[in-house]
């Protein structure tokens, strides 16, 4: 074999050499007196340019795809709003501007909505009923969650608080697993049903502005790629680099976001069945605390109807201490004795990461300026407190809001950020900036140390305690038991107390 | 536009399709399917074409009608018709995935009357078999070009084409309209449409033509001879250098099996760590890596 590839590059380039001495195309017979098809002389000779033969004969704009160059030029149409992002946000923004009867086109990266979407997670419905009545009956919903489990975990040990009822398995129904690639796409589907102009596969360069800096539309990577309108509404996730381009953002510390990684494990539909107890579309959704070891953060398993998704949560300043990587902890999460009966011969299907803000009202960025505003992941809307882990809800309320104050703003004519102020007036009245006012205090508790190991430690180890029968030795009494596991585990009581009152405050 | 015009052969495909790992069930995503790298590599050179020429592009689609937002980025990108051609309803294998070459081409055939020259692509990324291009040819009785890497427009009509050949090798040719051009998907890469021309593109018109009654012997196809075999599709197998050709049956059988070549034994050791690690220091030291 390794005697082969000397010889055949002596082959091409005896090719090459032989071609060397034909004659060049200019001596090549006109066309008009050639056949139909000609065998002509290798074109070995050519000259590198040659290869791209037809720039000299494009027009500019075909040449260059350079938007700096165009941004002088009008675009083709104009709309009063720009929302870029079709993901959760961004459609509830579009469908409820173009219910208002405002010119808006939804601007997508991806070939379609929900394109570079992970596969999903949970949905809390509630937001959806005043936005699409009987949503329920036509979403693209894997199974609702019926049994919701909160379990922390030591490495041998799990203690679980495991709720199900029968009455979020009926309509209005509460949460449901999805894959947010469908939710995307059919929420995109309802706001472009409406009336607004989908834009795929078109990225949002940047801002574009007017001489006093209000904010006059975006540049997309498109030729002649500049879209105004009179208000944008950044819903580019995450990331969001409009938001971070207007300055909305003081304090983006990297302690306020997480590392979100994903396995999708397919399993028989019958086989998720029998191991989480469900029946028909039930749905179990199980929060983990305690299983990334000594990274901050969290784990979660959802059912699908034929897969499960298990993954973990990861502060990032402590996973890039840990020196960990992120695919270890989910393998030392399947394995844990409490996780590894629900996902034993489970074949993966994907595997994905991405970054979700979870610094909560503390990094939660200026939500408005003259003719901006942000919602979704862009404005860091996403709630970890340990109990609640919810994220689609808040961005199709900040969404909607977001679309309702940029309608009323566009009617009034002013779209500064006076005028586009009713967008936090909007959440502030609603449950969006209510809970995250009321709960900012719970991401620093729940991503402490003692919360992440210590008291898991405590509870399982009390546990434990109480439920080994050791006679004959008498019952042990609680208070003595958890008092002795607090004494081992070296929690000094006013730290205890401290965190009990964080505790209070946050979700008394 | 006075030029002549080009046509441009476009195929609505599955670029990414899930495989069950559980059932090994094949399923396609509508949102992610479009059209293949080849297939984008022949409306640029249509485009280059007809600019060249001071002609237009017609591109035409025959597949459903999700291929209409395939034609519709190809009106964007500089096309200045869209024809998707129906397929013969009832006939066998008719899917977007599975239609037999000769009624694709039957269908395209109808669209692309007068037409100088087709450009497409050399073949689809859904085990097609290049086949279409040939057919189409046939069709319009127009001449055939395949395995196409560059284009240069000469006079309107004509068309110099490098073509790829085994071993590295290349030809050029020459070729008058009427032409069927296919060429690699690497070879160009679709301008990028303008903001304007998207949203243009939007609301465009497809023109849809209705599907032609399938008679390949009236066309002058001949149906394929004999029985034809159906089996999994089975890739070639790559040719690879053997034993030299000269030597003897039981030359090659030894060159090909390793036999009779000199080399150290396996041996299995049972030792301690400590010896263990001494004997594979002397072992590596006996093969010349620490030297």
């Amino acid at each position: 074999m390794a005697e082969t590839v000397p010889s055949l590059l002596a082959q091409g380039a005896a090719a090459t050499r032989a071609a060397a001495h034909l004659p060049p195309a200019a001596h090549l017979p006109p066309a008009a007196h050639l056949p139909s098809v000609a065998h002509l002389p290798p074109a070995a000779h050519l000259p590198l340019a040659a290869h791209l033969p037809l720039a000299a004969h494009l027009p500019p704009a075909a040449q260059s795809a350079d938007a700096t160059q165009s941004a002088t030029r009008p675009a083709a149409e104009g709309f009063d709003v720009v929302v870029v992002g079709a993901g959760p946000a961004g459609s509830a923004a579009a469908l409820t501007l173009a219910r208002a009867g405002v010119r808006v086109c939804l601007v997508e990266r991806g070939p379609f909505p929900g394109a570079k979407n992970m596969y999903g997670g949970v949905l809390y419905g509630r937001v959806l009923d005043g936005l699409l009545p009987g949503w329920w009956q036509e979403a693209p919903v894997q199974r609702w969650v019926t049994r919701r489990a909160t379990m922390v975990v030591t490495p041998t040990q799990s203690l679980t608080v495991d709720f199900r009822t029968t009455a979020w398995g009926e309509p209005p129904y509460n949460g449901a697993t999805v894959y947010r690639s469908d939710l995307d796409a059919w929420l995109a589907a309802k706001a472009e049903a409406a009336g607004a102009v989908l834009l795929c596969s078109t990225t949002v360069t940047g801002l574009t502005r007017g001489p006093t800096g209000q904010v006059t539309g975006v540049r997309t990577d498109r030729p002649d790629g500049d879209l105004p309108a009179r208000v944008v509404v950044a819903c580019d996730g995450v990331n969001s680099l409009l938001a971070k381009e207007a300055g909305l953002y003081r304090h983006p510390e990297p302690e306020h976001f997480t590392l979100g990684v994903k396995e999708v494990l397919a399993l028989p539909r019958q086989d998720i069945e029998a191991r989480f107890g469900l029946a028909g579309r039930e749905g179990t959704d199980i929060e983990i605390l305690g299983c990334t070891g000594d990274v901050p953060g969290g784990g979660f398993l959802y059912t699908n109807l034929d897969t499960i998704a298990v993954g973990v949560v990861l502060q990032l300043p402590g996973l890039a201490s840990s020196g960990r990587r992120p695919e270890e902890l989910i393998a030392g999460l399947k394995a844990h004795p409490a996780v590894a009966p629900l996902v034993v011969g489970g074949q993966l299907k994907e595997y994905s990461a991405h970054l979700i803000p979870e610094g909560g009202w503390d990094m939660l960025p200026d939500l408005a300026a003259d003719g901006l505003l942000v919602a979704g992941d862009a404005a860091a809307l996403c709630l970890a407190t340990g109990i609640w882990l919810e994220g689609v809800n808040y961005a199709i309320a900040s969404g909607a809001a977001a679309g309702e104050a940029a309608a009323a703003a566009l009617a009034s004519g002013d779209t500064s950020a006076a005028g586009l102020a009713g967008y936090r007036h909007r959440l502030e009245s609603s449950f969006v900036l209510a809970d995250f006012k009321r709960l900012r205090r719970a991401p620093g508790l729940v991503l402490s140390e003692r919360v992440q190991r210590r008291y898991p430690q405590i509870a399982c180890n009390l546990v434990e305690r109480l439920f080994t029968v050791d006679n004959p030795n008498p019952k042990p009494r609680l208070l003595a038991a958890g008092r002795a596991e607090l004494r081992r585990s070296a929690v000094r009581a006013r730290d205890l107390a401290r965190d009990a009152w964080t505790a209070l405050r946050a979700f008394g | 536009m006075s030029g002549p015009r080009v046509g441009v052969a476009m195929k609505w495909v599955p670029l990414r399709v899930e495989v069950d790992p559980l059932t090994g069930a094949v399923a396609a995503d509508p949102r992610s399917s479009g059209a293949s790298g080849a297939d984008l590599a022949a409306l640029e050179w249509g485009l280059r074409l007809a600019e060249a020429w001071g002609g237009e592009v017609l591109v035409a689609s025959a597949g459903p009608t999700e291929a209409d937002g395939l034609l519709r980025e190809a009106l964007a990108a500089g096309a200045a018709r869209a024809v998707r051609c129906e397929l013969p309803a009832g006939a066998p294998g008719v899917l977007p995935a599975g239609a037999p070459s000769e009624l694709v081409a039957a269908a395209l055939a109808a669209a692309f009357a007068g037409v100088a020259v087709v450009v497409c692509g050399d073949w689809s990324l859904d085990r097609g078999s290049g086949s279409v291009p040939a057919f189409l040819a046939a069709r319009l009785g127009a001449a055939q070009a395949l395995g196409l890497v560059a284009l240069w427009p000469e006079a309107p009509g004509v068309v110099r084409a490098e073509r790829r050949l085994d071993l590295g090798r290349r030809e050029v040719l020459r070729v008058r309209a009427p032409a069927v051009l296919s060429v690699e998907g690497a070879t160009a890469h679709l301008r990028r449409a303008s903001l304007p021309a998207m949203l243009r593109a939007r609301d465009a018109a497809v023109e849809h033509l209705p599907a032609p009654v399938p008679d390949p012997v009236a066309a002058g196809i001949p149906e394929p001879p004999g029985p034809i075999r159906r089996g999994p599709y089975r890739p070639r197998p790559r040719v690879l250098p053997g034993p030299d050709p000269g030597a003897s049956a039981r030359e090659r059988i030894l060159a090909l099996t390793g036999a009779e070549t000199g080399r150290t034994p396996p041996q299995t050791v049972r030792l301690d760590p400590g010896p263990a690690a001494d004997r594979v220091l002397a072992q590596l030291r006996t093969w010349g890596y620490l030297e």
